[in-house]
């Protein structure tokens, strides 16, 4: 008797469990839910809490409230100026009208496709409208906020807010990269044989004027040297013609004698015109 | 049996209420979701909230420096940490169509734990694609020189304010300490040509410093044989006056002797003359007399009688 009033009693809080936990459910923070009765939508929940509904009739299809990241595949696209580049892009984006997202797309399985779609042929579209360098530099942001505009209300009428297309990485394609790298090969080269010639220039500049330096240095030294000698030699003329002009006669038969005294080595002949050898004739 | 049915549940209960037990450790902090919704912030410690279905929390890191690798991986294997470049994302297009490898790491925190919880999914994926595409923006803006040398940090001080700018509009909670470039390098097939530049660069220098050398050696050299002209010089200016002031003196004191008895002094003065030149001249000399004779003399017995 006991034990059949217990087992009633389990039953009765289990069935109530179940009962409770299929009329309520909690939509998370992260979340929001759209209420389904038979595939009709009843209600939709974008707010965190905790909501009733019919058990086992009403049926809970959450989706993520945050912001997703939908990593684009890279594809090639081609510029204005007909340079093929492989762009990666990728989207963020988050469902911001969950009941508009699950009547026109269902799940966020059968989304990605669609944002995919909507974002390729939009980059695809501004980004041929310019040319590489643009694509490459400056210009890109201003591309991307307009490919975010236009994707973003492509995409506004499937519930889903574009938070943000950016370009991962904008690639040369492999063959094109060998091109470029064999074209900065070159490049070097010839800025390697440039500084070369410099560094050559340079030394000759360098060596020239040292060697310049150096001849004037001589040269002028020379030059003062010849002055330092003439004026030595212009004291001593001065000195000799001072004193030798007292007797000018005696200076020349001086000098003479001098001269004969200096003579070394030879044959000697003497004439009989010179007065001072009549005592060697006389002999 | 009744009495066991009661233990039996009471401590299902008890478990049940457990399960409200966690512990939030010390760069932590708990949010609590109260029926799915935000309710609070618990800082580390051990504590208590509702069991499911009522209450729930989830951890975030808030202190605790996170990092995204671009361009290449660390990987640990066994406490020794070895690196591997993914050139697919190393390879960067500069300002000036060339191509570099730039490697960067980008430290985050999480600066707003609810914001990070609730507003973004992958994190660490966000993070990376921003800078990705910040990084190779601000490489193509600069040619590329700039990048390997003077433009490193000015990319990376950029990028990551940048960086933090678009997470911001992404009210993701994330907050960009920094963004450091690791290895810019010129892509391996260049590297050679590249080295050539920095060799060429090197021989630049030692081309000049061999000139310089040379015109260190030339040039005092050359100040050297000036001086030694000069002197020289100079030495035989004094030698010049000097003699010629000898000279002067010599013959003035010659003449005075000489005024006192000039005859006889001037034939003294040229024998001795002849005696010089005689003596030096001993076996050669022709004395030439009358046009037709030709006398050789013997001057030693010349001398010989001149001496008497």
């Amino acid at each position: 008797m006991k034990i059949w009033i217990l087992s009633l009693l389990i039953i009765l809080i289990v069935v109530g469990f179940v009962l409770a936990l299929a009329s309520f459910y909690i939509v998370d923070q992260t979340q929001q839910a759209v209420v389904l009765r038979f595939g009709k939508i009843v209600s939709v929940k974008t707010e965190p809490g905790i909501y009733i509904k019919q058990p086992f009739i009403d049926k809970v299809v959450r989706f993520d409230k945050r912001i997703l990241l939908y990593d684009i595949e890279p594809e090639k696209i081609i510029a204005s100026d007909k340079k093929t580049l492989v762009i990666d892009t990728y989207v963020l984006w988050r469902i911001k009208d969950p009941e508009t997202f699950i009547k026109s797309l269902k799940s966020v399985q059968l989304a990605l496709p669609r944002i995919d779609d909507v974002v390729y042929s939009h980059v695809r579209n501004i980004f041929a409208k310019s040319n590489f360098d643009e694509i490459i530099s400056e210009k890109r942001e201003e591309l991307l906020k307009e490919v975010t505009e236009l994707s973003r209300e492509a995409l506004k009428d499937f519930g889903i807010e574009v938070v943000d297309v950016r370009v991962k990485h904008a690639d040369l394609p492999a063959e094109n990269e060998q091109a470029v790298y064999n074209r900065m090969r070159a490049e070097r080269y010839s800025i390697a044989a440039q500084i070369r010639a410099e560094g050559e220039k340079e030394a000759r500049k360098i060596r020239a004027e040292a060697d310049k330096t150096a001849k004037v240095l001589i040269a002028e030294a020379q030059s003062t040297a010849e002055q330092i000698k003439g004026t030595g030699e212009a004291s001593a003329v001065k000195i000799y013609a001072e004193i030798f002009s007292k007797d000018k006669d005696f200076y020349e038969f001086w000098r003479t004698m001098e001269v004969y005294r200096s003579i070394e080595g030879g044959i000697l002949l003497i004439g009989d015109e010179l007065d001072s050898f009549k005592y060697l004739k006389s002999e | 049996m009744g009495k066991y049915v009661w233990i039996v549940l009471f401590i299902a209960v008890g478990i049940y209420m457990l399960t409200g037990v966690y512990q939030v450790g010390p760069s932590e902090v708990a949010l609590i979701k109260t029926f799915g919704k935000f309710s609070s912030v618990v800082q580390p410690g051990i504590h208590y909230h509702l069991p499911y279905p009522f209450q729930s929390h989830v951890i975030v890191d808030i202190s605790t420096v996170r990092k995204v690798e671009i361009g290449f991986r660390s990987i640990q294997r066994g406490g020794r940490i070895t690196y591997q470049s993914v050139s697919q994302e190393a390879i960067m297009i500069t300002g000036d169509n060339n191509l570099v490898s730039v490697e960067a790491v980008v430290q985050y925190r999480v600066k707003d734990p609810v914001a990070y919880a609730f507003n973004i999914t992958e994190a660490d994926s966000i993070v990376r694609f921003t800078t990705e595409s910040v990084l190779r923006e601000k490489v193509a803006m600069r040619n590329i020189d700039d990048v390997l040398t003077i433009g490193r940090d000015e990319i990376g001080l950029e990028t990551a304010k940048m960086v933090q700018k678009i997470l911001d509009s992404y009210n993701c909670g994330i907050k960009v300490e920094n963004v450091y470039l690791q290895e810019v390098v010129p892509p391996d097939p260049v590297v050679d040509a590249f080295d050539d530049v920095n060799n060429a660069r090197q021989d630049k220098e030692r081309l000049i410093n061999e000139a310089r050398k040379y015109a260190n050696d030339i040039v005092p050299k050359a100040q050297g044989q000036a001086q030694e002209i000069l002197r020289q010089a100079e030495a035989y200016a004094q030698e010049v006056y000097l003699k010629a002031l000898g000279e002067a003196e010599r013959f003035n004191r010659i003449l005075k002797e000489y005024t006192k008895a000039p005859d006889i002094t001037r034939k003294r003065m040229l024998l001795d003359a002849l005696q010089s030149i005689l003596e030096k001249n001993k076996d050669k000399v022709i004395f030439i007399g009358d046009a037709d004779s030709l006398n050789v003399l013997n001057i030693s017995e010349l001398l010989k009688e001149m001496g008497k």
